[in-house]
């Protein structure tokens, strides 16, 4: 049987039931709920912290119709750091490679934003299509770019979160399987091709935050434009 | 962000007035004027009549 590097990103099921679904509810299992003491324990004091200092961080461009959603973007950055760190484990599916499940994020959140602009301040919303100081030959050209563009954010989105860990998890398997090919026949090299594959683990630790970061930081940058 | 612009330092007359690149309901009327110009141009091809082929007979 040949060997597809892109198994990995197939829905796993078991017995026609999608496994996907075990997936995206094992990081609420894994999170303490905060308790009624007093003084917590330390895994839920650096929760707290975190949580804290997140949502304090996120809600600082954000005027006071913003604060409204803190819950959402900071539950959806725990959740999508969660899913892909857990998704860098040998053997586990990331449910964040899936485009379908981006774009379930990405669309409604990326719609309530600009509705939300339409129908509080709809002549803002509607100004902001045109830059300031725009040269009048090119008004009906900005316009349209602009509004291509604010189409194609959702969709952005969704696969910037998808590519980035698609290629991340292939390439992690593309040169773990080189350095496993190589270690009868050329020791050496497979110990040089083990140490970037070591590297890479990391970076992609980072990108998995980062763009979990970047995808929940356009989404209050999206809201503050429209509140 | 920069802030919006109030307009006060545009004294703008006539046209330009409604229509500008300046003040938030300039902005506002030229998009709206855009879109409507996309609309119906789209409308009219959309609902203009096919010459129907003339035949040799």
């Amino acid at each position: 049987m040949a060997l597809n590097f892109f198994d990995q990103f197939m829905s796993p099921t078991y017995l026609g039931i999608p496994l996907i679904a075990l997936a995206l509810s094992l990081p609420w299992v894994l999170f303490p709920t905060p308790s009624s003491r007093w003084l917590n324990n330390r895994l839920l004091t650096l929760q707290g912290w975190f949580i804290n200092r997140f949502t304090q961080q996120m809600l600082l461009p954000l005027n006071l119709g913003g604060h409204k959603w803190a819950v959402l973007l900071t539950s959806m950055m725990i959740f999508l750091v969660t899913l892909k760190m857990l998704g860098l484990l040998p053997y586990t599916f990331t449910p964040t490679t899936q485009l379908s499940l981006n774009m379930g994020f990405a669309v409604p959140l990326w719609l309530a934003t600009v509705v939300i602009g339409l129908r509080n301040q709809p002549t803002v919303a509607l100004g902001h299509l045109l830059p300031e100081g725009t040269p009048v030959v090119l008004i009906p050209f900005l316009i349209i770019v602009e509004t291509f563009s604010l189409l194609i954010r959702p969709l952005a989105l969704g696969v910037r979160l998808t590519a980035n860990l698609t290629a991340g998890h292939l390439l992690i398997q593309l040169i773990a399987t080189a350095a496993f090919v190589l270690l009868p026949m050329m020791p050496t090299v497979a110990i040089l091709t083990a140490t970037v594959l070591f590297l890479l683990t990391l970076l992609e630790v980072a990108v998995a935050m980062i763009q979990a970061y970047v995808f929940v930081l356009l989404l209050t940058l999206y809201l503050q434009e429209n509140t | 962000m920069g802030g919006h612009d109030a307009g006060s330092q545009h004294q703008f007359t006539g046209f330009a007035k409604y229509f500008n690149a300046y003040t938030i309901t300039g902005r506002r009327n030229c998009v709206l004027a855009t879109y409507a110009t996309i609309a119906t141009l789209v409308l009219y091809f959309k609902l203009k009549p096919k010459k129907k082929a003339v035949t040799a007979s």
